[in-house]
């Protein structure tokens, strides 16, 4: 469970996020969506803690990431905008790495990693080294070292960016396998349909506000709009701007 | 402070090293050119050296003056040849080394007992034509003596009235310390394997990780940014530190190989010495790495990281190019100066000299402390958005 509220940051003169309020639950999958520059990596970024709000509070099951953030943390399983992998570590070792940096050792660890390889069908790529891996096969490991420590709640910075369909396939199958376990999954898109096809919940966010939330069915009948992706446009703005 | 990752970060790191072939690289290269170097300097002295004991002489006019060529043929390794036409501009254009001119009225002068005059022709800006005048001019004021002896005592004077002083030189500097103005580069090449060793790996683990994207992965981890930068900076200071003792053992090999006895240098370091020598310089390891972790870091990209430790490289010669400027000698001040204490206590054992070993500690902690200073600034860098995220 994820609770934000009234959260400021700016970039020098730039305002990136003003006053962000929402939570995502246990259970559901919600979706952070907004054109390009909305302010939504940056949003992500201070609830994971590398980011210091100006103001406003963040709680990762109750825990504040202001005051405890290696607390906040350790209840996080993120895939950060950028998914740079070591290119001389196997796609294993790459995992191992992250679980033991999340204090787990022997062969719990390696039970999990054994599962994580199957489930994510990269078998074939678990002992080779990741210089030269595909997009896909990046996002399959950046996947896998975020979930290896079994976190409560998943954030994910466009998951499916840049990705062919059958890998996009393979990441919607994690997400919905995640809520299916209970958790609380955040993820970030511009793509309309992407977010329509998973999100229990939307989040709408354009020039660092939030400009509406809801379910897919709010959303609609708030805009007016059948199609969600007119109703994604007329909520966010972007066409005033254009005219 | 919660250290219990940093073994963790450490272990990730070595692997990751030793899987580098340039990290490995430019190990094995940093501790490989100083000790060559010393050995190929070494053998190129001892080969001058032999060069100015067995020498030609190139003589005009050796006709006029006999009996001095005959004497000069007797002396050990001399041999006499045929003098170029124009003596000076054979010496300028360097074609030889040094020509003697026997003068035209050598024969009367000499059996009249005048002053008979021979001329040296040499150029006394050419460091490697020395060794060859010297001895020349030695073996003909040697003749000139001996002439001189027999003259006086023909005549029935002694010849000790003819010397009214003796000159004896006695060299002040043990044989070791001459050996030590040979040896001071060794100081050098093995404060430079500290900055060298680690540099690769500093630099890849820091401004590396950032440009690759994995930084942001990294720091998402629940895990003190003390433990990610101490365990990068003693992955860092393991490479360091063995291109410093390798490079250090190896000058050692080396020496053991040279000729040293032909320059009449004795040289003999103890175990007590090796001990002295790694307690001060291994601490520079700390030191040399923590300053790179830092200012790559720092740096906007790799590109940039790399640029600023090539010049941070700089670095350990200073102590060198300032001793020539401002010939201070080794002061004890100096020693709890990073880097230059260890060039001058290098400089002392090589010399024969055993420093206090309270020294050695001095060196090594001032190195260390300056090290952890580094790191300390390194972690505050990482709080930073601005150095997380690139800018």
């Amino acid at each position: 469970m994820i609770e934000v509220s009234r959260l400021h940051k700016r970039f020098g003169e730039v305002v990136a996020v003003d006053d962000v309020s929402f939570t995502a639950g246990d259970g559901t999958v919600t979706g952070l969506l907004g054109p390009n520059g909305a302010g939504k990596t940056t949003t992500l970024r201070m609830l994971y803690g590398l980011i210091a709000p100006d103001r406003g509070h963040i709680h990762v099951d109750e825990v504040d990431v202001a005051s405890d953030p290696l607390g906040a943390q350790s209840k996080l399983g993120v895939l950060p905008d950028t998914q740079g992998l070591y290119p001389r570590l196997t796609a294993r070792e790459h995992v191992r790495y992250f679980g033991r940096l999340h204090g787990m050792r022997g062969a719990g660890l390696e039970n999990r990693i054994g599962e994580l390889i199957k489930t994510l069908d990269m078998t074939d790529i678990a002992d080779r080294r990741a210089q030269g891996f595909s997009h896909g096969e990046r996002m399959k490991v950046s996947v896998a070292r975020a979930l290896v420590h079994g976190p409560g709640n998943v954030l994910l910075d466009e998951p499916t960016n840049g990705l062919d369909v059958m890998s996009t396939r393979a990441v919607r199958k994690i997400i919905r396998r995640l809520k299916a376990e209970g958790k609380c999954v955040l993820f970030s898109s511009h793509v309309m349909q992407e977010v329509s096809a998973l999100c229990d919940s939307i989040v709408i966010i354009a020039r660092g506000q939030v400009v509406a939330r809801g379910t897919p069915d709010e959303l609609r009948s708030q805009s007016g709009h059948e199609n969600l992706e007119d109703a994604f446009v007329s909520l966010t703005g972007i066409d005033e701007i254009r005219q | 402070m919660n250290l219990s990752r940093l073994p963790v970060v450490f272990f990730k790191e070595m692997l990751d090293g030793l899987r580098d072939r340039r990290s490995l690289m430019s190990v094995c290269i940093s501790a490989l050119i100083g000790p060559l170097l010393v050995g190929f300097m070494f053998n190129r002295l001892a080969e001058r050296q032999r060069e100015s004991q067995d020498i030609k002489i190139p003589v005009v006019g050796a006709e006029r003056a006999p009996a001095l060529m005959e004497w000069l043929r007797q002396q050990d390794g001399i041999e006499i040849v045929e003098g170029p036409q124009d003596p000076e501009e054979a010496v300028r254009e360097r074609e030889q080394d040094v020509v003697v001119v026997i003068d035209d009225e050598f024969g009367k002068d000499f059996s009249e007992a005048r002053p008979a005059e021979v001329k040296l022709v040499a150029d006394g800006s050419r460091q490697t034509a020395q060794p060859k005048v010297r001895r020349v001019r030695l073996l003909i004021e040697r003749y000139s003596q001996q002439i001189a002896v027999l003259r006086l005592i023909v005549r029935g004077v002694s010849p000790a009235i003819a010397t009214p002083i003796r000159l004896e030189e006695i060299e002040v500097s043990s044989s070791q310390q001459r050996a030590a103005t040979l040896l001071n580069f060794i100081p050098l090449f093995v404060v430079l394997a500290a900055f060298a060793g680690g540099m690769q790996i500093a630099t890849d683990t820091t401004a590396g990780e950032r440009e690759r994207g994995s930084l942001e992965s990294l720091l998402v981890n629940p895990v003190p940014r003390e433990s990610i930068v101490i365990g990068k900076w003693l992955a860092a200071v393991v490479f360091a530190a063995f291109s410093v003792a390798l490079t250090f053992f190896l000058c050692l090999a080396v020496l053991q190989r040279i000729p040293l006895n032909e320059f009449g240098i004795r040289f003999t370091i103890g175990p007590l010495e090796i001990i002295g020598v790694l307690c001060a310089t291994l601490p520079m390891a700390l030191l040399a790495t923590g300053l790179q972790i830092f200012i790559a870091t720092f740096a906007r990209s790799f590109k940039e990281a790399q640029s600023y430790l090539g010049m941070l490289i700089m670095l350990p010669m200073l102590p060198g190019i300032l001793s020539v400027l401002y010939p201070l000698g080794n002061q004890p001040w100096m020693i709890p100066i990073p880097i230059l204490g260890q060039h001058v206590l290098l400089a002392d054992v090589l010399g024969g000299k055993s420093p206090e070993p309270i020294w050695f500690a001095v060196a090594g902690l001032s190195a260390l402390v300056a090290g952890l200073l580094c790191v300390y600034m390194t972690t505050r860098l990482f709080h930073k958005e601005k150095i997380i995220f690139g800018r």
